[in-house]
């Protein structure tokens, strides 16, 4: 499990990690998401150790991390950086043997990893004569390369084409299941609804929430969606009920309690057709929106 | 599998190996050694090479002077003689076998040189003075006075108090060389440094590699990496080049000290250049894009000019200062050991300060690098540089 405890950092003045604790427990699929700027990035940075914290701690497994214990991460930095005029191979195999890889291992992982993305017939070709996709899929080999102990990725989503995103996702649940700490930052919401285990959301340098999906699931109070025949305005001045969103015969609604729900399902029965009356769990998607605003 | 090779070195191999596969700079490394083989063979050929001439006089007085041109020590100059009637020589002219024919008018007063289509201006020469002496030695002999009274050459004696001509000619050619060597290595291996710097920083791949390894081993691989090709070229250059003038049938004066002295320039160009790269290293950080190179490099350049220049005028108290300031003294210190015995401190006393210097510019390139090379928004000054957190 890696832990971050009270990490700040200021850039000149301004604070850009206020008190951050969150874990990423081993496992499973941790998604870090924020807005831009609200932190993610250099979060990342001061884990794999290249931006220093001003303070706070960052330890995995109880250990508080040094420089001798990082080069067993794997990272995909945002900004993604390889060499374009170096075969795909040559790199592959310089950051491996960089990694501690020998020659030949970090030869024969390269290659598994390269048809494991399907570039196998690729690896003698200049980076740069790739496709901004497959370019990408070589970033992603090379944070794989060592087999790392703790995986932190930095938007690995953005720019796959949905094959390469299904790829990307088997290889990320490939890691969790071996006990793998992954953390992993993502715009792509819906992604996250289907992919993380585990989600913390940052918001101008303060953590919101640090818990597991289904945890944060279930703290959202249950909602109940109506579909009727008729218009249904008069849900508002029902008590006991708040209303989230209305759109003529159809509403979305909170019950402060499930005889409340059965009373205003009855009632709407009075009033004519009921097409609809379901419980609505709301996705991650939602419940980020809920939380950061 | 895991391997123990330090990642310092990983970085240097593939330094290495990048350069080795690049074809600008096999290519002028052959050039190069061509020109070194190339000049000293041309040089002993031309040296070795020595002319025959054959002349035949028709008369006593143009054999006197024949034999005059015979006495007269030349070096690189043979010369047979003979004597004949003006047809059989003049038969022999046409045929080749002679280059000249040397015949004497009015009474021994005048002389003529006839060749076939020409007549070589070196003979000619030599036979000019020839004549001028016999004529003189006749013209002394009838006024009763001999050619030993005459003043002479040896009248005039030229010394020098420090060194001698030719060892000073020598110590302006290889204080050319030792100049050359050093700029060409500063610009064609100090120059990648930087480039290399900037390319990671500008792929980005600097983030990826700064995770993996500390960015010290990255800076030091960079530098060892070029450290080593440079050394390697200047000790190919330097051996086959002392190896060939060694081999060659013409004499070369001094090899023996130039070889010593080539010894302590090695050490001198690699102290020399370690600053250097260095200075690159940090240089590279600051810069964001290889055209902000251009602009950051030139105050560098324009110290490696001015060695340049120290190695080919600097002279007397200036050479001296020159010899313990780094940089310039890995061309100035070696240009002193050549032309003097200098005490066994002085040249000591230059490395300490240029090997201090050294690791200085090294642990100040390192601390830039550090806070510049992560750093993305355009080009930065040194001052802005030293302000930026890690």
């Amino acid at each position: 499990m890696l832990e971050l405890q009270n990490v700040s950092r200021s850039f000149s003045e301004r604070l850009v990690l206020d008190d951050v604790s969150f874990t990423v427990p081993g496992g499973a699929l941790t998604g870090f998401v924020g807005a831009n700027g609200a932190g993610k990035t250099t979060t990342m940075r001061i884990i794999m150790g290249l931006l220093a914290a001003n303070s706070g701690k960052i330890s995995l497994n109880g250990v508080e991390l040094s420089s001798d214990t990082r080069p067993n991460f794997g990272y995909m930095p945002e900004e993604r950086g390889l060499y374009p005029k170096q075969p795909v191979i040559d790199q592959l195999i310089y950051l491996g043997q960089l990694h501690g890889l020998s020659r030949s291992t970090a030869r024969s992982r390269a290659m598994e990893l390269l048809s494991r993305f399907g570039l196998e017939s690729r690896f003698k070709a200049k980076l740069e004569s790739l496709s901004l996709g497959n370019q990408q899929r070589v970033q992603v080999a090379a944070s794989l390369l060592h087999e790392p102990d703790v995986l932190i990725l930095d938007e690995p989503f953005s720019g796959l084409d949905p094959i390469a995103v299904d790829a990307m996702s088997s290889i990320l649940r490939d890691y969790a299941s071996r006990g793998v700490p992954v953390l992993f930052s993502s715009h792509q919401l819906d992604l996250l609804d289907v992919l993380v285990d585990h989600l913390v959301i940052i918001q101008d340098g303060k953590i919101l929430a640090n818990s597991s999906a289904d945890d944060l699931r279930a703290s959202q109070a249950s909602r109940h969606r109506m579909s009727l025949g008729s218009d249904t305005g008069w849900l508002r001045s029902e008590p006991g009920v708040t209303v989230i969103d209305i759109s003529g015969p159809d509403a979305l609604v909170n019950f402060d309690s499930e005889a409340t729900a059965q009373l205003v399902l009855s009632k709407a029965m009075e009033r004519g057709t009921v097409n609809e009356f379901s419980i609505h769990r709301p996705s991650l998607a939602d419940i980020y929106r809920e939380i950061i605003r | 599998m895991k391997t123990t090779t330090p990642a310092w070195l990983i970085v240097a191999l593939r330094e290495v190996e990048t350069k080795l596969r690049d074809k600008a700079f096999i290519i002028s490394t052959i050039g190069t050694l061509v020109v070194i083989i190339g000049s000293i063979v041309v040089s002993s050929f031309l040296g070795s090479r020595s002319t025959e001439f054959s002349v035949t006089a028709t008369d006593e007085s143009s054999y006197r002077v024949l034999t005059q041109v015979q006495n007269d020590k030349l070096e690189d100059v043979g010369l047979s003689i003979a004597k004949s009637t003006e047809q059989e020589a003049r038969e022999q002219l046409t045929n080749g076998d002679l280059d000249a024919i040397l015949s004497s008018n009015n009474g021994g007063q005048e002389f003529s040189l006839t060749g076939d289509d020409s007549v070589d201006d070196q003979l000619r020469r030599l036979v000019t003075d020839a004549v001028d002496s016999v004529l003189t030695e006749q013209m002394l002999s009838s006024a009763g006075l001999s050619i030993e009274n005459l003043p002479s050459d040896d009248a005039l004696t030229v010394t020098q108090l420090q060194g001698d001509a030719d060892r000073n000619s020598m110590v302006k050619a290889m204080g050319f060389l030792f100049s050359f060597l050093f700029y060409m290595a500063a610009l064609l291996f100090g120059m990648p440094i930087a480039n290399s710097v900037i390319e990671e920083k500008q792929n980005r791949v600097v983030e990826i590699l700064a995770s993996t390894i500390r960015l010290r081993h990255l800076l030091t691989g960079k530098i060892v990496g070029n450290v080593i090709l440079a050394m390697i070229q200047l000790l190919v250059f330097l051996s086959v080049g002392l190896f060939a003038a060694y081999l060659s049938p013409l004499e070369i004066p001094f090899l023996g000290v130039v070889s010593q002295v080539a010894g302590w320039f090695v050490v001198f160009f690699l102290g020399g250049f370690l600053v250097l790269a260095g200075i690159w290293a940090a240089l590279g950080s600051l810069a964001t894009r290889t055209e902000d190179l251009q602009q950051s490099s030139g105050p560098v350049v324009t110290v490696l000019i001015a060695v340049l220049f120290i190695g080919l005028y600097a002279k007397d108290g200036f050479l001296v200062v020159a010899s313990y300031i780094p940089i310039a003294s890995s061309v100035a210190m070696p240009i002193r050991l050549l032309s003097g015995d200098l005490a066994l401190w002085e040249p000591i006393l230059s490395l300490v300060i240029l090997l201090a210097t050294c690791w200085a510019v090294l642990l100040f390139a390192e601390k830039i690098y550090r806070r510049a090379v992560m750093h993305t928004g355009g080009a930065l000054t040194l001052r802005k540089a030293m302000k930026l957190e890690v």
